[in-house]
């Protein structure tokens, strides 16, 4: 009978009663997505067997590469002698990345995103499942190559791949064309993996020196901290520095840390980031108190509708306990009702985020989900009990029933409450859109999104450079053609030793610069703006001390000057550390503003911009008229099978690159804004509750004022200002607390914004209007109506 | 004896004040009795029957039921008592909106050691005897006011009780209705159930054998 009268109790109040269930399954499904993509951000790497004893080795050097910590170790080859001097590393892999993103079947090149020559230890170390071919034997002899099924499907579709030739050709970073043969087919590296190789091969034993990435497999009772000191002292020793001389440092990171806490340079692929993890997870945090909070507060300020029943209760002899049985089965009921909702939508959602991200969070969390949904349920339940447990309509009296005065002061608290995240939210949204937009103005292609970038063209390519840039300037829709050394987005690693005439004395200590390698339009099509002197003349050669170098404002402080105009055709002079390859020595003939290449979490480095031809360019930039797109597109990809019919061709917008520099930035965005409408709306849902019990409760106090002489007006005014002063408090709440979450978040960035006051009043002007707009509807019914009907009923 | 009230007061906390609600209330109700309490607005009718009922607390004096000091009572044992010996009829009927006239009847079975079935015959008897088995799936407000108390009177019944009491039964009714009301109690009355009604009705009242009057918490005739 109770679960009737439940039923009953919340179909004759379904506006009120929707508001609970809606609210509840926002709240549980946002729970339940964060939670889930949490775990899975968890997860990475997790699923090797021997996870827990797989360490990836890095180093640094004072002496070289500027002491950067890069995610591989340059030296490579010196593995397998490190390992045998240290009995706890069981074994080891390196991976050697293949350069040159292109891969030759037959005739036909096939672009690679991801692979590597490897160590034949590979499959005794990470838990890839073979589906054609022998575990223990599939790489022991040079020259074979095991590929992964989407790579084998790509390129031979249906047919067996097993003996199969792929080759890895001529060019740039290999002298001669390499032939390897196919003799397995991995399944794909899961999702939740911090690399996913097109294939690998084996190169033969001694074969991998140089940068490789390398993981060991540490024995059960290994010391880690022990072996990264014997490691580093035994590295030290090699590098046959002097005793006294600056040590080489090792690193040992175990392989489930790399995707969350790994952040150095040259990563595989771009990794998570612990500062998502836990804005994600405070925003779950918001949105599980606000949603259940804002179901306790509807309940609680409902629970009025109950005195006749739990009065009558009384009188009949019932115990308490029905009481709290009761407010048990409606809240079963309506919390499985908000289940319910959210079981309808879960697998849509569920799909849509595997379209967009390709991962399916569902897929083998369906316990993981379940349990999330009971406790959320249970949570929800209990917090439905509130009007029982409170006990405060356990005294309510019949005779005094319709007297009792209600009791706002709890929903005040937790409207308070609501509102304060609700806002903080809203502010962090806003100052998280603002920098991110910040940061794409200050990109490479800010102003007409127009410009595409062809990322690592072959070194074939690069030599056919001048012809290619011909060919597109004949078209109409193309603007201009540049090339580059580091693709927009990317980072400057590379730096030369310079000499220079006439630099103050205190800066004599500096002696090599960061070096941009370029074609001549590159400042043109960037637009770059010049404090002083000129840009380069219109040709990629120069005579030996007639060469041109152009320096950006970063360098010419770092050169030890101030004044752009100084600096201008003062001889300048790089010197090649490559072999045969000479540059040319010449002046500076001007001075650009900074400009951002990587990301503004990083300071400009200085760089000095000189021009090539032929190599050291494979970074080919293109821009085109903007109403005319799809023709430039289309001439490019004519004017390319034209000239490299071998080569695909594969281009990204240079804002789109840009884009993925900030990828983390712009998900949080997504994300809180998501999180930050879903929680304004549950609270105005709570808030569209709350008015219409309290302006019922007032329907006397209405009437008799109006009755009175009170205007609509003033009736309004009287409903709505303890709204306004429940906001007005959340403000306070609010501010400090992000003020300082933004202020701690924006010291990640080199470049930004600032926090200006009004991003705070704009967030709290926002909540207000939209408190203003949802009480007032209650307000404006409650004032209009006739007192006499009010009056009558009493 | 059913129950005596020996120097009863009730008072409450008001600006530093004692205000008396029962003022030395003393008086006897035998098994079968029909007792009337009258008095103006604010006398304390309604208060005295919810001591008796057992609702209410008081600040001084004896209340023993069927031989109980009800006063020294653990609350569980007084729920006990009241649960078994006592039935309640309301001005407003007091009926569950949301429930038909059939659960409303249930209603109070529900909180007793009763089996399904048997509350099924208890409740089939009651609608019968009281001529609404037509309308036991109808809701409260689908009913006439008389209907309504009727169920009211019903389901205070249900549960066979020695002492019905009733604040103003026929207080929203109109006279005819009222009349009803009153002429079911008389024949209740009759059958053995003890009466206590709180009225404004100098006509309800002649129903009772006895009458009380009160005026500003003490017992002033009667």
């Amino acid at each position: 009978m109770l679960l009737k009268f439940a039923v009953r109790n919340i179909l004759k109040r379904p506006f009120l009663n929707l508001v609970k269930v809606v609210g509840l399954s926002l709240g549980l499904i946002g729970v339940l997505f964060i939670s889930l993509f949490l775990k899975n951000e968890m997860s990475y790497d997790g699923f090797h067997k021997k996870a827990d004893h797989i360490f990836r080795l890095t180093t640094t050097n004072p002496e070289m590469l500027d002491n950067n910590h890069f995610a591989r170790i340059y030296n490579s080859e010196q593995v397998p002698d490190l390992v045998n001097q240290i009995p706890e590393i069981e074994k080891f892999v390196r991976l050697a990345p293949i350069r040159g993103g292109l891969v030759l079947h037959g005739e036909q090149y096939y672009s690679i995103t991801e692979a590597f020559s490897c160590d034949n230890t590979f499959f005794e170390i990470f838990d890839a499942e073979l589906l054609r071919g022998d575990r223990s034997s599939v790489l022991t002899n040079p020259g074979t190559m095991v590929v992964s099924e989407s790579f084998a499907r790509k390129v031979f579709g249906n047919s067996n791949p097993i003996d199969q030739i792929i080759s890895l050709p001529a060019g740039q970073f290999n002298s001669e064309k390499a032939d390897f043969t196919i003799i397995g087919v991995m399944r794909d590296f899961p999702q939740n993996s911090h690399f996913h190789p097109d294939f690998i091969i084996s190169p033969g034993k001694d074969k991998i020196e140089g940068w490789a990435y390398t993981y060991l497999l540490l024995g059960q009772n290994a010391n880690v901290p022990i072996i990264t000191s014997s490691l580093s002292q035994l590295m030290t020793e090699r590098s046959g520095n002097e005793a006294d001389s600056k040590e080489t440092k090792a690193y040992l990171q175990n392989i489930k840390e790399i995707h969350l806490s790994s952040h150095l340079l040259r990563e595989i692929e771009l990794n998570g980031n612990m500062a998502n993890i836990y804005a994600l997870s405070i925003a779950a945090l918001i949105l599980l108190f606000i949603s259940i909070s804002n179901y306790a507060s509807l309940n609680l300020a409902m629970a009025g509708f109950f005195k006749k029943f739990i009065a009558l209760n009384q009188v009949l002899g019932s115990s308490k306990l029905v009481n709290l049985k009761y407010f048990m089965i409606e809240s079963l009921v309506v919390v499985l009702l908000a289940i319910a909702i959210m079981a309808v939508l879960v697998g849509k959602i569920n799909d849509i985020i595997l379209d967009y991200y390709q991962i399916d969070l569902l897929l083998g969390n369906e316990m993981f989900a379940l349990g999330i949904v009971l406790v959320f349920g249970f949570m929800a339940v209990i917090s439905g009990l509130q009007p029982a447990i409170k006990n405060r309509i356990g005294q309510f009296k019949l005779g005094r029933s319709l007297r009792e005065k209600g009791n706002t002061n709890s929903h005040k608290r937790i409207l308070i409450a609501q509102y304060s995240l609700t806002m903080i939210l809203l502010m962090v949204v806003i100052i998280i859109s603002r920098q991110t937009e910040f940061a794409l103005d200050h990109s490479m292609d800010s102003e007409d999104k127009n410009i595409i970038c062809i990322e690592s063209v072959h070194s074939d390519i690069q030599k056919e450079f001048k012809v290619f840039k011909s060919e597109l300037l004949k078209q109409n829709a193309i603007v201009s053609v540049s090339a580059m050394l580091d693709p927009p987005g990317g980072e400057t690693h590379d730096m030369f030793s310079f000499e220079m005439e006439g630099r103050p004395n205190d800066k004599e200590n500096t002696k090599s610069i960061g070096v941009f390698p370029c074609d001549y339009s590159l400042a043109n099509l960037f637009e770059l703006t010049f404090l002083s002197g000129v840009n380069f003349s219109e040709k990629n050669t120069d005579n030996d001390g007639a060469g041109e170098y152009i320096i950006n404002e970063t360098a010419l402080h770092y050169l030890g000057f101030h004044n752009p105009n100084e600096v201008v055709d003062k001889e300048f002079k790089i010197v090649s550390p490559v072999e045969g390859v000479d540059l040319p020595d010449g002046k500076i003939i001007g001075v650009v503003k900074d400009f951002h290449l990587s990301g503004v979490q990083t300071k400009v480095e200085p760089l000095v911009m000189f021009k090539r031809e032929d190599s050291w360019l494979p970074n080919i930039v293109v821009s085109y008229r903007p109403q005319m797109e799809r023709i430039a597109l289309d001439d490019i990809q004519k004017i390319w099978s034209g000239l490299f019919p071998k080569y695909p061709l594969s281009y990204e917008h240079v804002n789109t690159m840009y884009r993925k520099v900030y990828k983390t930035e712009l998900l949080q965005a997504k994300l809180l804004t998501l999180f930050t409408m879903i929680s304004l709306f549950i609270c105005s849902m709570g808030l569209l509750g709350i008015s219409l019990l309290i302006a019922q409760r007032k329907v006397k106090e209405i009437s008799i004022r109006k009755v009175n002489g009170a205007k609509i007006s003033q009736i309004i005014v009287m409903l709505n200002k303890d709204f306004l002063k429940w906001v007005a408090i959340a403000f306070l709440f609010a501010t400090p607390v992000a003020y300082y979450a933004m202020y701690m978040w924006l010291q990640g960035f080199a470049y930004k914004i600032n926090l200006s006051w009004w991003v705070f009043a704009l967030a709290g002007g926002i909540t207000l209007l939209i408190t203003l707009m949802t009480v007032s509807w209650q307000s404006w019914k409650a004032a209009t109506a006739n007192p006499s009907d009010a009056l009558r009923i009493d | 004896m059913l129950l005596q009230l020996n120097n009863i007061f009730k008072w409450v906390q008001s600006g530093g004040q004692r205000i008396f609600l029962l003022k030395d209330i003393n008086f006897e109700v035998e098994e079968g009795e029909f007792i009337s309490v009258m008095g103006p607005s604010g006398s304390g009718k309604s208060t005295l029957l919810n001591v008796i009922g057992m609702l209410d607390d008081f600040n001084e004096g004896e209340y023993s039921f069927l031989d109980e000091p009800v006063h020294q009572l653990k609350e569980k044992h007084r729920a006990n008592l009241y649960k078994q010996y006592i039935g309640f009829v309301f001005q407003a009927y007091h009926l569950i909106d949301e429930l038909t006239v059939y659960e409303n009847l249930e209603m109070p079975l529900l909180y007793k050691k009763i089996s399904g079935s048997e509350r099924k015959a208890m409740v089939a008897d009651m609608l019968d005897r009281f001529n609404i088995v037509g309308k036991k799936d109808l809701f409260p407000t689908q009913l006439s006011g008389g209907q309504q108390q009727l169920v009211g009177v019903a389901r205070a019944l249900i549960s066979k009780p020695k002492l019905i009491l009733a604040d103003e039964p026929t207080g929203n009714l109109n006279s005819k209705q009222g009349e009803e009301i009153m002429d079911l109690f008389k024949q209740l009355n009759e059958e053995g159930v003890t009466i206590i009604q709180v009225t404004h009705s100098e006509k309800n009242a002649e129903y009772g054998e006895r009458i009380i009057h009160l005026l500003d918490g003490r017992k002033v005739g009667g």
